[in-house]
């Protein structure tokens, strides 16, 4: 059998995959039939993933910056030269920067290094602004930092609600278990300001003025109550809060709602009613690369616990991570503020991620140590290049190579074991299939190596062993064993003493305590077209943002499918609306300049039915519009997918 | 016809592995789920497992393969391109029927044709085929539809019928013949043709009741296909389901399309890598120029359900490009496997008829 299982690699689905291995290669891949969230399916870049798996484009020995030059050096020596010159940098100096691709047993042992060895809390996954913000809520709300109901259940949700998240790109088999179960009777809506394929999909598709998200959901809250169709005895029984939460809502000027969010109240209304009414139902959004803010998953959340479509069959609000290991990574305490199972970072200071560091003008940070990453590098390449020591981690050449100091190979998912953990928490075991180029080795091992130069007493056998320090340390691990993980597909945490067999999802039942609403402390502002500026912009990475590109880059598939699109933009687009082009009298792929409060930048124009009159959209991780757009509209884009720029558009 | 004792199948198996690599459904480790793979112990072939998640085609026409590598040499300015062999005697045992035919196909695409593929030549070079006739369907099967199934009617060296505690063993060339002398088997007796028939015709009756999981009258859809007469509604209702992914196309036995990429390896060196492609990408059909004749997703599913069951195209195959194995309905993040979108033609067709 030349088919080895295995999770693939790329989004937070963490779909199940056959990899063919032939003379100690990757040759081929297979959808894993009996996978019990993807079922047999694939998407298009899980169908690719030996493409990546086969390049030859690989970090194969460490190298060692010798006057503007990279010279190869023994593995000792740079272990031992990253040791040392890492030792010089203190308090907010120095910064890891960790892969959300990366397994639970490197990204903890990068956190131990962080904690233990350097003395700082300054470490973060660079895209883990979303997801942060969704275990912030989800922990304070239901104790559970992560997806609260299960992918497994999506066909058990009588209504499903998919907020903003172009999900049938982002995460396609989610996209389709969610598709399935609509064609199966669920009630699927949608509720975004730009029309995706879910959208289309969708019973109905509730189509907002960009930048009030927050508002519509805290309409359909109170619109909910005002119906009575919150769900009385689950809230006087199980949660906490509520009066304040109604309180909250007050503001919310429902006779005015319409002219907010361009959504009539009857629609809102027919949600909301829909809504309590179902007999179980879901909400979905993405977390970790655009996700929605802090305020939008609070309300969001209180939604749902107020109609009682909270820790039951078939409910939940799960956010959708981007990226294969994102929830992993705070689990093992490499996301931001977080140590190890979710306690809260203070000693000595709470910790800044890298991405912090460097928006501060002149960054503090000297020092970085980067784990197989690049989505910085565009944001901040002068700051990096302006480094003292940046030592590079990973498996794939990249731009942050070239900004390195101290380059060191690490072993992709297919060359080491490691345990990766999806959106649903499920955390899933990829055997060491192939072996690495020769002298290669585990991430995980050379950060406990490094750890070792500085004086660590622990070493670590192997990643088994590393999984034995986990489960010491996060409780929600502590029965995880990798003879467990092996038996089956994964086990979902909480997996400790009282759930050996792990936890599909939270169960009202089994929570001793109340469920507490949070509160959403949201601005309800949005920023408004005006005369001189008349277009609402949206920045988005969801359609065509296929991870980082430069993993994408190294397939031919997906790169030839990427490139299409990018031969007709190559500078980058603006989607606008064609009665909008007819009006500034342009055609598709005519140049314009976008013109803000703040400054300008020239791009192309798409002209697409996918964004409606009034509003343009801006897909802003295409690598050349990156600087340009980042420098005209930085500041108001850094926060969350729902910002938005008022902006006119000249011809040119 | 001769008897080979079910017990006795594992002697064949092993008389086969003795002359050929072999493949057959073998069983995953883990989801214990079949798979078409390479064999390394006879005894691993599993003839009584369900039809395999993957169909065969990968051994004739690898998901990725290297065709040739070339290497240019700067100092003596000289090019050499290099072949590797991939003539290396195969055995396919336990074949299904549907599978066998969609073999057939790949057959007439890479070989029947003005230009002959010298790659997949050489893996189809001194293959040997063992075919498993279907004695009850599966929940997925529709190749009574199709007509490629439950039993194969060519393209095998044996054809095996399941009989009791027995097989009816087929011999369809000189060479399965040879396979029946050596190991030494007893004729099948007169009635074993009816048996067959017999046996045949029973799994037949199972399939309303036992192969729920599809219908696929593609009959009553190929002349609105080949003529065109399907509106363009029910496309892009097609089209709005389709993910993108290639799925269909990668589990199809009879699905052939490819693209060709050349790899850096180094030192002047590439390698010229050839895998399976699929008519549901935008840049599948791409031309220099930006032009795009199939550039929205629907008029790319339109050209897929073209492909499979038009008449124009059955001419190239000798058959409907369906051979009704049901993996593209199971493998869709869609709801668009191809039974699925005959049902939504055939809906229309319906429709119209009571306007």
């Amino acid at each position: 059998m030349s088919y080895q299982t295995g999770v693939c690699n790329f989004c937070g689905t963490g779909c199940g995959h056959l990899l063919k291995v032939n003379d100690g290669a990757v040759r081929g891949v297979f959808a894993s039939p009996g996978h019990p969230v993807s079922r047999g399916r694939l998407c298009v870049r899980g169908w690719h993933i030996h493409e990546l798996l086969a390049t030859g484009d690989r970090i194969t020995a460490p190298l060692v910056r010798k006057e503007g030059r990279f010279e190869p050096v023994s593995y000792d020596e740079a272990v031992a030269q990253a040791a040392e010159r890492l030792s010089r940098y203190s308090g907010d100096e120095i910064g890891f920067l960790a892969s959300p691709r990366a397994s639970n047993e490197d990204n903890f042992l990068m956190a131990r290094l962080a904690r233990d060895v350097f003395h700082t809390n300054n470490i973060g996954l660079a895209s883990d602004q979303g997801h942060g913000a969704a275990a912030d809520v989800l922990l304070e709300g239901a104790g559970m930092p992560a997806m609260l109901g299960t992918l497994t259940e999506i066909r058990k949700a009588g209504l499903i609600l998919v907020v903003g998240a172009d999900i049938t790109r982002l995460n396609p088999i989610v996209g389709s278990e969610i598709h399935l179960a609509a064609r199966n009777g669920a009630d699927l809506v949608t509720l975004s300001s730009r029309r995706t394929q879910i959208a289309e999909l969708s019973r109905k598709h509730l189509w907002l003025r960009p930048g009030t998200t927050k508002t519509a959901l805290a309409a359909l809250a109170k619109v909910m109550i005002r119906q009575g169709g919150h769900d009385t005895e689950f809230v006087r029984n199980r949660t906490e809060g509520y009066e304040a939460f109604v309180r909250s809502l007050e503001t919310i000027d429902l006779d005015g709602i319409e002219a907010g969010t361009g959504l009539p109240l009857a629609e809102i209304e027919d949600l909301a009613r829909r809504l309590s009414e179902a007999r179980s139902a879901m909400a979905f959004f993405t977390s970790g690369i655009a996700g929605l803010d802090h305020a939008s998953v609070a309300l969001l959340y209180d939604l749902f616990l107020a109609a009682g479509k909270i820790g039951r069959e078939g409910c939940g609000v799960n956010p959708v991570t981007g990226v294969c290991n994102i929830v992993g990574s705070y689990d093992v305490g490499a996301g931001a503020r977080f140590l190890p199972g979710y306690r809260r970072a203070g000693s000595p200071d709470p910790g800044q991620t890298p991405r912090e560091l460097l928006a501060i003008t002149p960054t503090p940070l000297k020092a970085v140590v980067v784990a197989d990453r690049d989505e910085e590098i565009v944001r901040h390449a002068a700051k990096i290049k302006g480094l003292e020591c940046v030592v590079y981690i990973g498996a794939y050449a990249n731009a942050f190579t070239d900004f390195a100091h101290i380059v060191l190979p690490a072993a992709t998912f297919a060359e080491a074991d490691g345990t990766y953990t999806n959106a649903e928490r499920r955390i899933q075991l990829n055997r060491r299939k192939v072996d690495p180029p020769p002298g290669v080795l585990p991430a995980w091992r050379v950060y406990a190596d490094i750890a070792v130069r500085r004086g660590a007493a622990r070493t670590y056998a192997s990643a088994e062993d590393v999984m034995a320090d986990i489960a010491a340390s996060v409780p929600a691990y502590s029965a995880v064993t990798y003879p467990k993980l092996e038996k089956g597909f994964g086990l979902q945490w909480p997996c400790d003493a009282a759930h050996p067999e792990g936890t599909p999802r939270l169960s009202v039942e089994e929570i001793s305590g109340k469920l507490k609403f949070v509160p959403a402390a949201a601005d309800f502002r949005a920023p408004a077209a005006s005369e001189a500026f008349p277009l609402l912009l949206m920045a988005g990475k969801a359609n065509y943002f296929w991870h980082t590109n430069n993993i994408m880059k190294k397939t031919h598939i997906p790169k030839r499918e990427y490139n299409a699109l990018l031969l007709l933009y190559p500078k980058g687009f603006v989607e606008v609306a064609a009665a909008d082009a007819a009006k500034i009298g342009v055609r598709d792929r005519r140049p314009v300049n976008v013109v803000s409060a703040g400054g300008s930048m020239r791009v192309a124009v798409r002209v697409s039915a996918d964004v409606k009159p009034g509003t343009v959209y801006v897909p802003y991780f295409i690598e050349d519009m990156v600087p340009g757009f980042l420098n005209a509209f930085g500041a108001a884009v850094d926060e969350d997918q729902d910002s938005v720029i008022p902006v006119r558009i000249e011809k040119v | 016809m001769y008897i080979l004792p079910k017990k006795e199948s594992l002697r064949m198996i092993a008389a086969l592995a003795e002359d050929y690599d072999l493949y057959g459904p073998v069983l995953q480790d883990v989801s214990g789920e079949p798979l078409f793979d390479r064999a390394m112990d006879p005894a691993d072939v599993r003839l009584d497992a369900a039809i395999t998640y993957n169909p065969p085609k990968g051994v004739l026409f690898p998901q990725s393969e290297r065709i040739l590598s070339y290497r240019y040499d700067r100092e003596s300015r000289k090019a050499s391109i290099r072949r590797d062999d991939l003539v290396r005697p195969k055995a396919l045992v336990g074949l299904r029927s549907c599978d066998l035919n969609g073999l057939l196909c790949l057959d007439r695409f890479f070989l029947g044709q003005e230009y002959v593929d010298d790659v997949y030549l050489d893996h189809r070079k001194k293959m040997f085929i063992v075919a498993n006739t279907c004695v009850r369907p599966f929940p997925q099967c529709f190749c009574v539809c199709t007509d490629s199934g439950p039993s194969a009617r060519e393209g095998f060296d044996v054809n095996l019928t399941e009989a009791g505690d027995d097989y009816l063993f087929e011999a369809g060339s000189d060479k399965g013949e040879a396979l029946a002398k050596r190991l030494g088997l007893k004729e099948a007796g007169p009635d074993a043709s009816a048996r067959k028939g017999r046996i045949v015709d029973a799994s037949i009756a199972r399939f309303d009741a036992e192969a729920t999981e599809n219908k696929a009258w593609i009959s009553r859809v190929v002349n609105r296909i080949t003529t065109g007469f399907i509106g363009n509604e029910v496309w892009e209702y097609v089209g709005d389901q389709c993910f993108e992914c290639g799925a269909c196309a990668f589990v199809c036995p009879t699905c052939s399309c490819f693209n060709i990429e050349d790899v850096a390896s180094g030192e002047g060196g590439a390698d010229r890598m050839r895998s399976w492609d699929s008519c549901s990408f935008e840049g599948y059909t791409r031309m220099a120029g930006d032009h795009n004749p199939r550039k929205p997703v629907e008029d790319r599913r339109n050209k897929r359900f073209f492909c499979k069951l038009s008449y124009t195209q059955s001419k190239k195959y000798l058959r409907p490009g369906c051979v009704g194995c049901g993996r593209c309905a199971r493998v869709c993040p869609g709801d668009i496997g191809l039974p699925n979108v005959v049902t939504y033609i055939r809906r229309e067709t319906t429709k119209a008829g009571t306007r």
